[in-house]
């Protein structure tokens, strides 16, 4: 494991491609966080500034880095796309490294990217929730800080989707146009087939909805108007404006589920075909 | 001991079959070299038992035991072009091969030095000519000293220096008691540097054996006397020759099973035919693998 490690990072250390996205993609979730942060939509009763306050500022975050996972799952595309082109897979077959390997250096790879992920998040989260937060206590700084767990595996099921078509198609321009295609047309098309309820459970649903949008109305209002069932009034789902998302915990379980069928399949066809 | 051993081994593309029911074993110490025209399945052949392509049938083992990852390990390979991260340099593409290899990064510098690359050791990759390419390719092969090397048309893409220089290579490495399979349409070169030789023809190996063996058949002797007419005719007659071509200066023949050069200078002789010329010419590996592919 720590022989394949060392291997990968010579690959993507040497990469100016890998430093290139990976600095876009930072520089992008920072301009987006700076500029939402200068965004002062006050009226009374709401300010987004509680957007940016501990505990909201880790689920406001993490939804707003999920944007940019696409990004992260084109990278991985990228990466494994030239290991075909450049025949790279099948060199290292030949002098040793078995077929099992290239999945686990690639998987890696995807762990590196994810965690490199959620430190962004954390490193940012954590400084605009000290600045934007008035009567810190540490209780109010951890909750909600689960949600980093989530948003990394959420970053993990976009590069393992990516790792699969990578590997299905093996070209790296077709790869990252299928992968676009299924998660912005291919699936939401496919989901409206079917019935309101089955929609919830298809893939780039579940693992998108693990970071799912913070309540505006009910985070940006200072005071949340609950009712008996101690539910906010103020929920869009409650209104009727969103569709009620599945429980966290069946998300988690299921995109997990996901990752894991993907994984499955990746090992398939690397195990299986001519590389 | 047997260094690789493979049976009926069968390999399709589709419709094409590129090898078919190939069986054949290499023993430690031999340079194999393997024949054969386009199309033959050589690389098809190499890439199997190097195994990134699976067979349909069929299997092979090495080292008497399979195909593992620790196996391939002493097994330097080069099959086809050579492989490597266009954006990284020698010394970077090399590092990765070591670690797979378990090798220690120390012997980088000694294959480069062998390849001739040490000077370019900073370069990328994708800024060196075809020839120095092919030359990283063989310094990855020799990297952590593998008991077997397989090399698929190591010469490709260099000049005549080069050639001679990777021949001197697999010349040495030979010596040192390395087993090399060897890959190769430059005929001189398999008969030059192996001691076996392996043909193939539409995925099928059509002869094996010896170099010496397969080149000690059907060499052509030129011959000239006075009356070369009527040493033609008793020649025929005595069933000496397999084949007889002349022309006004000289005869080429080829002598019958068990007859030797000498044995036809004294039935000459005997004959009252003293013969003014007496030459094998031994045939070379070039016309024998023309003779067998056609």
């Amino acid at each position: 494991m720590k022989k394949l490690f060392k291997i990968e990072l010579v690959k993507i250390l040497n990469y100016s491609s890998f430093k290139v996205i990976l600095i876009l993609h930072f520089l992008l979730f920072l301009l987006v966080i700076f500029v939402s942060s200068q965004i002062d939509i006050s009226v009374p009763g709401f300010t987004m500034k509680n957007l940016f306050q501990f505990p909201h500022v880790w689920e406001s975050f993490s939804w707003m880095a999920s944007w940019f996972n696409l990004l992260l799952a084109i990278l991985l595309i990228v990466l494994v796309g030239n290991e075909f082109s450049y025949k790279t897979f099948r060199q290292q077959v030949i002098i040793g490294l078995s077929r099992n390997d290239l999945i686990l250096g690639k998987g890696i790879v995807i762990l590196i990217v994810a965690v490199y992920g959620v430190v962004l998040v954390l490193f940012t989260s954590t400084l605009f929730g000290l600045i934007f937060t008035k009567g810190l206590s540490l209780s109010i700084v951890f909750e909600k800080s689960y949600i980093l767990i989530v948003y990394f595996i959420q970053a993990i099921g976009y590069m393992t989707i990516g790792f699969f078509v990578a590997v299905l198609f093996r070209n790296t321009a077709l790869s990252i146009v299928m992968y676009l295609l299924y998660f912005l047309l291919i699936e939401p098309i496919i989901r409206l087939m079917f019935p309101r309820e089955a929609r919830l459970y298809f893939p780039v649903k579940i693992i998108s909805n693990l970071t799912a949008r913070p309540e505006f109305l009910t985070v940006t209002s200072n005071k949340p108007m609950l009712d008996s069932a101690g539910q906010s009034s103020l929920d869009l789902n409650a209104i009727g404006i969103a569709q009620d998302p599945l429980p966290m915990y069946l998300t988690i379980i299921l995109a997990v589920v996901y990752i894991t069928i993907f994984s499955f399949l990746i090992f398939i066809l690397i195990r299986k075909r001519d590389i | 001991m047997t260094i690789l051993e493979i049976n009926n081994l069968s390999k399709r593309y589709g419709k094409i079959q590129a090898v078919k029911e190939l069986s054949l074993t290499v023993e430690k110490g031999m340079v194999y070299g393997i024949l054969g025209p386009n199309g033959s399945g050589k690389p098809t052949t190499l890439s199997v038992i190097s195994g990134i392509l699976k067979p349909q049938t069929g299997s092979f083992r090495w080292f008497e035991q399979g195909a593992s990852k620790w196996l391939y390990r002493k097994i330097g390979s080069l099959i086809e072009v050579p492989n490597f991260f266009p954006y990284l340099s020698l010394c970077q593409n090399l590092k990765i091969h070591s670690l797979i290899k378990d090798v220690p990064e120390e012997d980088i510098n000694r294959v480069l030095g062998i390849t001739d690359l040490l000077t370019r050791k900073q370069s990328r990759f994708d800024t060196l000519s075809l020839g120095m390419k092919q030359r990283l390719a063989l310094a990855s092969v020799l990297l952590g000293d593998p008991e077997v090397l397989v090399l698929d048309e190591p010469a490709n893409g260099l000049d005549p220096e080069g050639i001679a220089e990777v021949r001197n290579i697999i010349k040495v490495e030979a010596e040192k008691g390395k087993t090399i399979i060897l890959a190769s349409h430059i005929l001189d070169e398999v008969e030059k540097v192996c001691s076996h030789v392996a043909v193939l023809k539409w995925g099928q190996l059509i002869a094996s054996g010896k170099v010496n063996e397969l080149l000690k058949e059907d060499d052509t002797i030129i011959i000239s006397a006075e009356r070369l007419d009527k040493l033609h005719e008793m020649l025929v007659r005595a069933g000496f020759v397999k084949s007889i071509e002349q022309n006004d200066m000289e005869m080429l023949v080829t002598l019958a099973d068990k007859k030797t050069p000498s044995d036809l200078n004294e039935f000459a002789f005997k004959n009252g035919i003293i013969l003014s010329r007496l030459e094998v010419r031994k045939q070379s590996l070039e016309s024998q693998f023309l003779e067998l592919v056609r």
